[in-house]
């Protein structure tokens, strides 16, 4: 069963600093709590990958980090989220900044209703001014580190919304990394790919954790094994075992950790 | 064994048809071809009717009745640029007015309105595009139009009075309230449950993780909808102003209750003119000879304007679908 999962050798860097440090962390919607006591640290340029069967508040969490679950107000966490010793779900964060510093990549592929120029360099636009050869420079970049360049590099005034929904992902990744940020979310990124885009997507998380702090999001536990370094399982709001991806998936302390890692529930 | 698995008890389980024949059927795709059919009917024969009923008009004025601004019954001379002009001009200030006041009405109630404050303003706006047209002339004519005159008429006369363009577009001769800007303003009003309705439908139907990917890029509420929502609805947002349009071209009894039905043509919006809706429906009851046929060509005038309209709408819904 566990020989089935395809471990990649992972490099793990026991003294990475932690980069977001979840402390004591609820979350209510409206009345109901959805997550519980959560503790978590994500360590800087690591692949952090939250499993667990739906409903478990893996989604949740990633939508905390960069507050977008505060554009709806019977939503609430309290706790500690803390990013370079800033508590981001306090009330005095910027959350416009925040969000700069914090990407975020959906489940859906979300090209805006512009060209794919536009759509790379809406981002950086909202908090420099580039100029002109410069901001071209920043959007080539980072289409190229998305791996959607050469796909594009001759179309690059026609709409987003005419790409395949591969390279729309890879649009909306390349939309995100053009703005710097530190930490990249991924919710569930591959969940409406087709198994070709979802390869080119997990190669390119391989390279993006090189620069950038990566919490994903994923349904598919193949996935979680190869891309990441650790792995968090949750289950029913609570965070049952955190720990190295390998430990996760070959010799997990917790009989429920073993049994949603070899299919048995979920 | 027994009946259960005998293979003759099965036809018992599926009955044959009753009536394999298609009688039916072909009676029932010609009854559809034939309401479909019934449309194109019933406009032609309105189109040809028009057409026919304003012919004499036509012939007997030339160019003229479209270019002509004098409307005189005595002597029989009808030019219908006046009308034209205001049913032009009162459309294009309605949704000078109109479309901007809509498309806050809709921003503000799918992206920023409390719970406790969208409902009613939701049901405000259903409600207001279900008041009959008579309403807001009345309306108009005995609440708006008085306070119109008093505390913007007048004032603004005095102030623009010498002005040159200004003072000639917003000085009215006789600030009675009347005019083509009140009736933009009244017009406004009515098409603004239309369009903020529409809008509003479209805004909520854009998916949440769309505006969610927007948002998690760090745009502000007005970035959002500026770069994002309103071009994603765009082509339904056209649409929705140019329906507006086309109720603000045909509306006729409220207009014709504040427009002043004057029949000559003004350089200021401050002052009475007419449209070519209200002109038809206050003469239609005493129009005989020439004069009816006048009328009718009047009425195809404004089919011919709402067409072009129509026809607009469709060229920039499909240039903003290209792209």
């Amino acid at each position: 069963m566990l020989s089935t999962l395809e471990l990649s050798p992972q490099t793990l860097d026991v003294d990475a600093p932690v980069r977001i440090k979840v402390k004591n962390l609820d979350f209510y919607y409206g009345e109901h709590k959805a997550l519980k006591n959560i503790n978590l640290d994500f360590r800087d340029r690591h692949v952090t990958a939250l499993i667990g069967p739906s409903g478990c508040g893996k989604s949740t969490l990633l939508r905390i980090f960069n507050r977008i679950y505060s554009l709806y107000p019977e939503q609430k966490a309290t706790g500690e989220v803390m990013l370079d010793g800033r508590n981001v779900i306090s009330n005095d964060v910027d959350v416009n900044e925040l969000r700069s510093r914090i990407g975020m990549v959906f489940q859906k592929p979300t090209p805006f209703p512009m060209s794919i120029y536009d759509n790379v360099a809406f981002g950086i636009r909202l908090y420099e001014k580039p100029p002109k050869s410069e901001l071209d420079d920043r959007v080539e970049g980072a289409l190229r580190r998305a791996a959607l360049w050469d796909e594009v590099k001759d179309k690059l005034k026609t709409s987003g919304m005419g790409l395949s929904g591969g390279q729309q992902q890879r649009l909306c990744i390349a939309r995100t990394i053009a703005q710097k940020p530190e930490v990249i979310l991924f919710d569930e990124p591959t969940s409406a790919l087709d198994p070709i885009s979802t390869g080119k997507i997990e190669d390119l998380l391989e390279q993006l954790k090189t620069d950038f702090t990566i919490v994903i999001v994923t349904h598919n536990m193949q996935q979680a094994a190869r891309i990441s370094q650790y792995t968090a399982f949750m289950y029913l709001g609570e965070v049952i075992e955190f720990a190295p991806t390998n430990t996760i998936f070959m010799n997990p302390s917790k009989k429920q950790t073993q049994d949603y890692v070899t299919g048995r529930f979920g | 064994m027994t009946a259960v698995t005998d293979p003759t008890s099965i036809p018992a389980a599926h009955p044959q048809r009753k009536t394999p024949k298609g009688t039916f059927d072909l009676i029932f795709r010609n009854a559809s071809f034939l309401s479909a059919l019934f449309v194109l009917l019933l406009l032609a024969g309105i189109m040809l009717s028009m057409v026919i009923g304003g012919w004499p008009a036509f012939r007997e004025m030339g160019i003229g009745f479209v270019t002509g601004s004098q409307w005189d019954t005595q002597q029989d001379v009808y030019g219908a640029w006046p009308a034209i002009a205001g049913t032009l001009s009162t459309a294009f200030l309605a949704l000078l007015i109109g479309v901007p006041l809509s498309l806050g009405i809709a921003v503000y109630l799918t992206q920023l309105a409390p719970l406790w404050f969208k409902q009613p303003v939701s049901t405000a706006i259903e409600l207001l595009a279900a008041v009959p047209s008579i309403i807001y002339g009345m309306w108009g004519l005995f609440v708006f139009v008085p306070l119109f005159a008093a505390y913007v008429q007048t004032p603004l006369s005095n102030i623009v009075e010498g002005m040159p363009i200004i003072g000639t577009i917003l000085s009215s001769r006789s600030p009675s309230g009347l005019g083509i800007l009140t009736a933009g303003i009244i017009l406004a009003f009515m098409i603004i449950p239309f369009i903020a309705s529409i809008v509003r439908d479209m805004l909520d139907q854009i998916p949440s993780v769309l505006r969610e990917s927007a948002y998690g890029i760090g745009a502000t509420t007005w970035e959002v909808v500026r770069h994002v929502l309103v071009p994603q609805a765009g082509v339904s947002i056209i649409g929705a102003c140019m329906l507006g349009l086309g109720r603000a071209l045909g509306e006729t009894m409220a207009v014709t209750f504040v427009v002043g039905n004057a029949n000559r043509l003004s350089a200021s919006i401050m002052d009475p003119g007419s449209t070519i809706a209200s002109r038809i429906a206050n003469e239609f009851n005493e129009a005989i000879g020439l004069q009816l046929n006048a009328l009718i060509a009047l009425g195809c005038i404004l089919f011919f304007v709402t067409f072009v309209v129509l026809v607009i709408a469709r060229i920039l819904v499909a240039r903003v679908k290209a792209f």
